[in-house]
């Protein structure tokens, strides 16, 4: 499904994420792409005071992505929390409207929707929910929860071409005909996300947006959800972007995977080649982290366990959002440039492969080794603006020396 | 229900348990409700120094053995039976204030949720020295620089200052570090922590779980880790229990374990774990059903209507747990080298729904 390689991307790494468009050849096939994300940035006003309502900040959710999702393909956002990848799902079925950027579905700009024709546009793109439990309505039967979308959208003309297609609905999802009189609470979390997930499907949507689709439910159900998802895209022709904090989950469902890190993409690529050659170091630390179920794997592991927390999407860091954490920070460019999403000069590295880094080469070559980081402390809820409360980590930072490159060889600690 | 698991009478040379679990068993009465045994004759031993991993799904029983250990179940309504020896004495027997004593002295717990087991309005520092106030009998005032010690240890940054901080101001895995810290101040000799890791990041994963094996290591703690997660346990721990239902179905060390699961439900979990290394496009095998499919365990196999290969007697006898070289296992028809049996009755067919 990912077979189809972006033909020119010679320009890309002069764009800026600050707003321009990334060239990723995709003139030449602009039929292929069902969703198209320019430059989206969503920041929410940080409000302090009782009565003027004072902005005193922005948190920074996302901040500056383009990316491409292609007919027929399932695209993985993975990120921890707090990396913005569940308001970008969100602001791609404009739930959240982008503070910038564009997201055009289908040829068309979402955000110059509105009322009746965005209400109507909704029906090609659903979502799926982490919580089955808290986005049914307890007090709906299941046939009324997947009438209800059915009817907004004009889909169901009389009773017996509505009751087929329950049924048809409920078949797809593995559930029995006898489901439709029951209740959420009836339900197993597995059924439960089986109900959502055909709630989705009866308005016939182009693109299901699934956000944390499996990680509420029990390891030997989530293995059933994921069929599930996979079957049903092969049966209706689905797009799919799902968003996940499981890498494993996430590499076995996707096609092509984005990795976030305080509300950029750092690395783009196909979830085979994502695997296989890891680039940003980010993502090489994400990777060794996932713990995987085989002792023999995990006592020859390598570890690159990073230090400290992710940082404040309120204050984000300078230059690299990453260089704060990076066991391979360098001494220029990492704190005062910001890196673009580009495609590295890397000898067996597809053109289909980007990263967000400025020695991804070097780094990859053996060229620049990891060197210990001495943990920042993050406070928590910090506002931005507020002097006192940004205070102390403020101060930390500026007493961390740079360890530089001179410290080459440590494993990265612990 | 007298299976026993004893972790080692072959290997590791026959020194006492430090804490030996006998026949546990947990009954919830509801009112207008049918009993619930949540826990039913669970034994194992642990012996100083030994990293035991309870394995199972919501509902397995294995954070209600944890509790139960700790003397934390409420006494209304449920009822523990069993014996939990540590050094000799059943701890189910002493009263409130004996096991008061013990547990954070002898005993520490660490808890899924930092937030909720810390106490929001008492600084950082506070919650630490505390505990050596209480169990070590120290001031306050030689109390505070070993809480400061024990924040630096656990990793976490500019500890001076994180003394007077106050829960809320920490992050999560900060906040499970502060937590770790709290456990092993006091210096127990048993430290069961209950998912310690399920509310973190991976990465924050990957900076606990290294910190809580190398305190372990360092002070001689022996340890229960308590995850529904396979992957947590491959790396950390000497023995692995995989609970269903309430029992114990396979208990051995974790290298046999992963490399020759012999019940179907430990089978099972590992084919249906999508693994980061695996090969992809691959379909995943998912065991069918839902918890709520089981049958008691009193009359029949509690797996075997999500079982890939249940034999006739699977519905009719309840099966045992029988110990053959150092492996436990509770099945009438076990996985043979990787693979389900060929002779497995097929024709019983996995209703998905049941309700």
């Amino acid at each position: 499904m990912s077979g189809v390689q972006p033909s020119a991307t010679d320009t890309s790494g002069a764009q800026s994420t600050d707003g321009a468009h990334t060239a990723y050849g995709h003139d030449d096939r602009n039929d292929d792409v069902l969703v198209d994300v320019r430059g989206v940035k969503v920041h929410f006003p940080i409000k302090r005071g009782v009565i003027f309502d004072k902005t005193v900040g922005h948190v920074y959710a996302v901040d500056g992505i383009d990316l491409q999702i292609r007919r027929g393909e399932t695209y993985g956002l993975v990120g921890e929390s707090g990396s913005g990848k569940s308001t970008l799902g969100r602001a791609i079925l404009n739930l959240e409207p982008p503070t910038e950027g564009s997201v055009e579905f289908d040829g068309i700009d979402i955000a110059s929707l509105q009322g009746e024709e965005l209400r109507r546009k909704r029906q090609d793109i659903q979502m799926v929910f982490q919580d089955p439990m808290g986005s049914l309505d307890p007090r709906q039967s299941v046939e009324s929860l997947l009438l209800e979308g059915m009817k907004a959208h004009g889909l169901t003309k009389d009773g017996t071409e509505a009751s087929r297609r329950l049924r048809e609905l409920l078949s797809a999802v593995g559930l029995p005909v006898a489901a439709l009189k029951k209740y959420p609470h009836e339900f197993s979390g597995g059924q439960r996300q089986r109900i959502g997930i055909a709630r989705a499907l009866s308005v016939n949507p182009k693109l299901i947006v699934a956000d944390e689709p499996v990680s509420a439910l029990d390891v030997s159900v989530q293995a059933q959800v994921i069929n599930l998802l996979e079957d049903l895209q092969e049966e209706f022709g689905l797009t799919y972007l799902v968003v996940a904090h499981d890498l494993a989950v996430v590499r076995h469902i996707s096609d092509r995977i984005g990795v976030m890190y305080l509300g950029g993409i750092v690395e783009e690529a196909p979830a085979d080649a994502l695997y296989a050659t890891p680039l940003h170091p980010y993502t090489r630390a994400l990777m060794s982290a996932v713990p995987v179920p085989d002792p023999l794997v995990e006592d020859r592991r390598e570890r690159i366990i990073l230090t400290g927390d992710l940082p404040s999407p309120s204050n984000p860091p300078s230059g690299c959002r990453f260089h704060t954490r990076c066991p391979w920070r360098q001494e220029t460019k990492c704190d005062t440039e910001r890196p673009v999403l580009r495609v590295p000069d890397i000898p067996g590295v597809a053109a289909d492969h980007r990263v967000a880094c400025h020695w991804a080469e070097q780094i990859e070559s053996g060229e620049i080794q990891p060197h210990e980081v001495t943990a920042e402390f993050v406070e928590q809820h910090a506002g931005g603006g507020d002097g006192s409360l940004m205070g102390p980590a403020t101060a930390v930072e500026a007493m961390v020396h740079h360890p530089g490159n001179t410290a080459g060889g440590g494993g990265g600690g612990g | 229900m007298t299976d026993t698991l004893s972790t080692s009478q072959q290997h590791r040379n026959d020194d006492t348990p430090l804490l030996s679990v006998r026949d546990l068993r947990v009954t919830f009465h509801r009112s207008g409700e049918e009993p619930f045994v949540a826990v039913d004759g669970v034994s194992f031993d642990l012996r100083p120094g030994d990293t035991l991993g309870i394995v199972g799904e919501s509902g397995s029983g294995k954070s209600v053995t944890s509790l139960a250990i700790m003397g934390l179940l409420p006494k209304r309504g449920v009822r523990v039976e069993g014996e939990v020896l540590y050094n000799g004495t059943n701890l189910l027997t002493l009263s409130p204030d004996q096991m008061r004593d013990r547990r954070g002295a002898e005993l520490g717990m660490i808890f899924q949720d930092p937030l909720s087991s810390l106490n929001p309005v008492v600084p950082i520092g506070v919650q630490v020295t505390e505990v050596l106030e209480r169990h070590r009998g120290m001031s306050r005032k030689a109390a505070t620089p070993l809480a400061r010690e024990m924040l630096d240890r656990v990793g976490i940054p500019d500890p001076d200052r994180r003394l007077k901080d106050y829960p809320h101001q920490l992050s999560g895995g900060m906040r499970q570090r502060a937590l770790i810290a709290m456990a092993l101040a006091a210096a127990p000799r048993v430290l069961i922590a209950d998912e310690p890791t399920t509310a973190l990041d991976v990465t924050i994963q990957a900076q606990i779980l290294a910190v809580l094996k190398d305190l372990v290591e360092d002070t001689g703690t022996a340890m229960i880790m308590i995850t529904h997660d396979l992957g947590v346990v491959a790396g950390l721990v000497d023995r692995v229990n995989v609970m269903y239902a309430g029992r114990v179905v396979e208990a051995a060390e974790r290298h046999p374990l992963f490399a020759d699961p012999r019940h179907p439900y430990t089978w099972g979990l590992l084919q249906s774990i999508p693994r980061l290394d695996g090969a992809r496009g691959e379909r995943l095998n998912p065991i069918p059903g839902s918890v709520s499919d089981n049958l008691p365990w009193t009359s029949a196999c509690a797996f075997a209507p999500r079982c890939s290969q249940p034999i006739e007697v699977c519905t009719q006898r309840t099966p045992e747990l029988v110990e053959d070289h150092g492996r436990s296992l509770r099945c009438f028809n076990p996985i043979q080298h990787g693979r389900p049996s060929p002779d497995a009755d097929t024709t019983r067919g996995t209703s998905e729904v049941t309700r």
